[in-house]
């Protein structure tokens, strides 16, 4: 019969539920263009749908990052990747903090977002797949189709590049 | 090596206790702490889409769901090209091909070009134009007789085997019969352009030829053509082509039998009562009329 478990719509909608998003923001981190991101994503997915017989679930995750991987080839123009900082709910931490501390907290959190951005695009998508979409280590490497190593390099390099330019912070 | 990456291993809570210690005492470790802290954050800037709009596309996108799928799709899709194709080549070549309009003998056709000029056809007439570029090349082929009640536009032309007739929009009547082509202008500006001959025409005037001689070229009172009014109006038309001309009307055949008279007839019958149409004829030519049946007359000498 139906020779894979992802034909099954519900095994199909969970597997999509809990990597869309991710791959969405992987692309987005790659090119900054999130209605580009969104349109490989659905392709991707199409895909996986139409040819679900011939993937296996194990294989569904690394099938939808390399069909995307590959159509986001074709993206000609990169923007800027746009990031923001979550709204922080818990007003009472604020009343508490000194303004001096608050001002400070801001001019950083702005040069953060900048160096961020100056990232290369290796060193950045690594980074934020860790910091924002929360993988682990492991996960980046099957995904970027590199070894463990090669991702705590990247993640080391972000860092210190992300370092240097807070020198005048110290 | 790993030492090298001990930031992705601290980004990742994997510092052994005492590496932690000394990174701690370190005048940066402040800093890492704070990228640490406000990069988890992070969010992208925009709304999160809907990402349930997004499964369902793409649970939709697929029809079937069965092994035999891809094949039978693309059968499917084969054969759909395939229609889809011909059937476009079959609109293609309708809008390029000549379009036949035929008025039978003893009945008259309504019909409108693509620019809604009207043309009215009298019997026993056929009209050949063709779709394409219709706006920019108003020609047609006509064999009989036509009425032309011409939408403004660019120039329209009709043809025929005696001449051209070019207007810029108007109303005209254009006969090409036999040797005889006749043109008469009811509205307007008309150019006939026989072999011979470039005539204008202005409003009421109207012009003959028989062999590519102009044999006629006076004024008329009506306002559109008689036949259209189930009349029909001769001008110095020969006996053989009168005869003609009955018979295409009211679809009949009309023996003569070799009478031949040199008398042109100038006149008006009616297209709808043949009795009183044949009984004008044998007067004016002093014959007897002959009824074989409902479609059969013969006029005959009535020595």
């Amino acid at each position: 019969m139906s020779s894979s478990e992802v034909c099954n719509e519900s095994v199909f909608s969970i597997f999509f539920r809990k990597n869309a998003n991710a791959l969405r923001n992987y692309l987005y981190y790659k090119f900054g263009n999130l209605s580009q991101a969104e349109d490989i994503t659905q392709d991707a997915f199409i895909k996986l749908w139409q040819n679900c017989a011939d993937v296996p679930l194990e294989k569904a995750k690394s099938y939808v990052y390399t069909i995307a991987t590959n159509s986001s080839l074709n993206v000609i123009t990169h923007e800027k990747v746009k990031l923001k900082y979550q709204k922080r709910n818990t007003q009472n931490v604020r009343i508490h903090e000194n303004p001096e501390f608050l001002l400070e907290e801001s001019q950083f959190k702005e040069k953060l977002l900048k160096a961020i951005e100056k990232l290369n695009e290796t060193q950045r998508v690594a980074f934020l797949m860790h910091r924002i979409d929360g993988k682990k280590y492991s996960e980046i490497a099957e995904i970027l189709n590199i070894s463990v190593k090669a991702v705590e390099k990247r993640i080391h390099i972000a860092l210190t590049e992300l370092r240097k330019e807070f020198d005048y912070f110290k | 090596m790993e030492k090298n990456y001990k930031l992705s291993k601290w980004l990742n809570g994997e510092m052994t206790k005492t590496e932690l210690n000394e990174f701690q005492s370190q005048e940066d470790f402040a800093i890492y702490e704070k990228i640490k802290k406000y990069s988890s954050e992070l969010e992208i800037e925009t709304d999160k889409y809907n990402e349930e709009e997004m499964l369902d596309k793409v649970i939709s996108s697929k029809i079937k769901l069965n092994k035999t799928k891809p094949l039978y799709k693309n059968w499917f899709l084969k054969i759909a090209a395939v229609l889809v194709i011909g059937f476009g080549f079959f609109l293609g070549l309708e809008a390029f091909s000549e379009i036949t309009e035929i008025a039978k003998n003893g009945k008259q056709n309504v019909f409108s070009l693509p620019d809604n000029s009207e043309v009215v056809m009298n019997s026993g007439s056929k009209i050949e134009y063709s779709k394409w570029n219709w706006y920019n090349k108003r020609q047609l082929n006509l064999s009989g007789e036509a009425y032309f009640k011409v939408a403004k536009g660019k120039k329209f032309t009709v043809n025929t085997n005696s001449g051209k007739v070019t207007v810029l929009g108007t109303q005209f009547n254009v006969k090409s019969r036999n040797k005889r082509f006749d043109v008469t202008c009811y509205e307007g500006k008309v150019k006939v352009k026989s072999t011979k001959n470039e005539v204008i025409l202005l409003k009421g005037q109207t012009v003959s030829f028989e062999n590519n001689k102009m044999i006629i070229n006076q004024s008329v009172t009506e306002n559109k053509p008689l036949w259209t009014l189930n009349e029909m109006k001769f001008e110095k038309e020969k006996f053989k082509n009168l005869i003609q001309e009955i018979e295409i009307q009211y679809n009949i055949s009309l023996k003569t039998y070799g009478f031949k008279s040199e008398q042109l007839f100038t006149g008006t019958v009616p297209t709808d009562n043949i009795d009183i149409t044949l009984q004008i004829i044998a007067s004016n030519y002093h014959l007897k009329i002959k009824k074989i049946n409902e479609n059969s007359f013969e006029l005959v000498t009535s020595r």
